[in-house]
């Protein structure tokens, strides 16, 4: 090897054109690009949608949220109204029995 | 920077071939190379607006250009079962004093790892200096001296035979040409 190694390995690598006609090709591909204007709408368009959907989302949870809040209130005041209704009848039967239990006056005064 | 179509094709002819050039070197694949070349400059149109330089704007095809290639080759897994044909065909562009080392040192260079080839390529192509080459692979430095290094070494091991490796030690300054 008579040349430098670093020199042959420039000359190997040495810089190739494309097959003719590569800058029609990429201007045609430019062409089909959508403008850069349309893009911008496109986009502003796209964030506009996703800010009303997150919008919608939201007021559709907190709708959702505030009837679970009170269907859970509806639910409790039930239970309430339950437990009071199982307690009356409970002190209702305790009442009974010490009534029947009691001794009469009578005997009591012994007179 | 704004181009209108004209200016713009104005550019495209000025760095065809530094982006072609990269992409073939890289791919060992002219289809493919053109393809990446053409994907290169539809980045750059959507990205013009970046672009406030001619210096910036070539080191942004270049660095475009590698990353995209690499993308490519690891997407695609085909760096070490590549046809060798077809990194002949590529090397077969090369007509000089020597052709049939020069055709060879293009297909050994073609068997590089992706990052390795990448180096090679930006210096030995492009001329850059390693530490234009660091910026535009994102690569530290010591890491671009390396790879060009060991490059070196396996390359002319493959070519010359270990009997000639004691000649040739990389140059990490300018090129020469």
């Amino acid at each position: 090897m008579s040349k430098d190694f670093e020199q042959q390995l420039r000359d190997a690598l040495r810089p190739i054109d494309p097959e003719e006609g590569f800058e029609q090709r990429v201007m045609a591909r430019i062409a089909n690009e959508p403008t850069r204007s349309r893009r911008r709408i496109t986009r502003w368009a796209a964030s506009l949608a996703l800010a009303a959907s997150v919008g919608f989302a939201a007021i559709l949870g907190a709708h959702q949220w505030r009837e679970h809040r009170e269907q859970q209130g509806l639910e409790a005041r039930r239970q309430l109204l339950e437990a009071l209704r199982v307690t009356g009848e409970k002190l209702d039967v305790a009442y009974q029995a010490v009534n029947r239990e009691a001794p009469p006056a009578d005997d009591e005064s012994g007179a | 920077m704004k181009a209108s179509e004209p200016a713009f094709a104005a550019l495209v002819r000025r760095y065809q071939r530094t982006v072609y050039s990269i992409a073939l070197r890289m791919l060992s694949d002219r289809h493919r190379a053109e393809d990446l070349a053409q994907e290169v400059f539809l980045q750059l149109y959507r990205s013009l607006d970046d672009i406030g330089s001619d210096a910036h704007l070539a080191f942004w095809l270049r660095k475009v250009t590698v990353n995209r290639a690499i993308d490519r080759i690891r997407q695609e897994a085909r760096y070490d079962n590549e046809p060798l044909s077809e990194a002949a065909a590529v090397a077969e562009d090369v007509v000089d004093a020597d052709p049939l080392l020069q055709r060879h040192l293009a297909e050994l260079v073609a068997q590089l790892p992706p990052a390795a080839r990448a180096v090679v390529v930006l210096r030995y192509q492009e001329d850059l200096d390693p530490v234009d080459i660091a910026s535009t692979l994102d690569m530290p430095i010591n890491t671009v001296k390396s790879h060009l290094k060991r490059s070196l070494t396996s390359l002319r091991a493959r070519v010359v035979g270990a009997a000639l490796v004691d000649d040739v030690q990389p140059s990490m300054s300018e090129p020469t040409r």
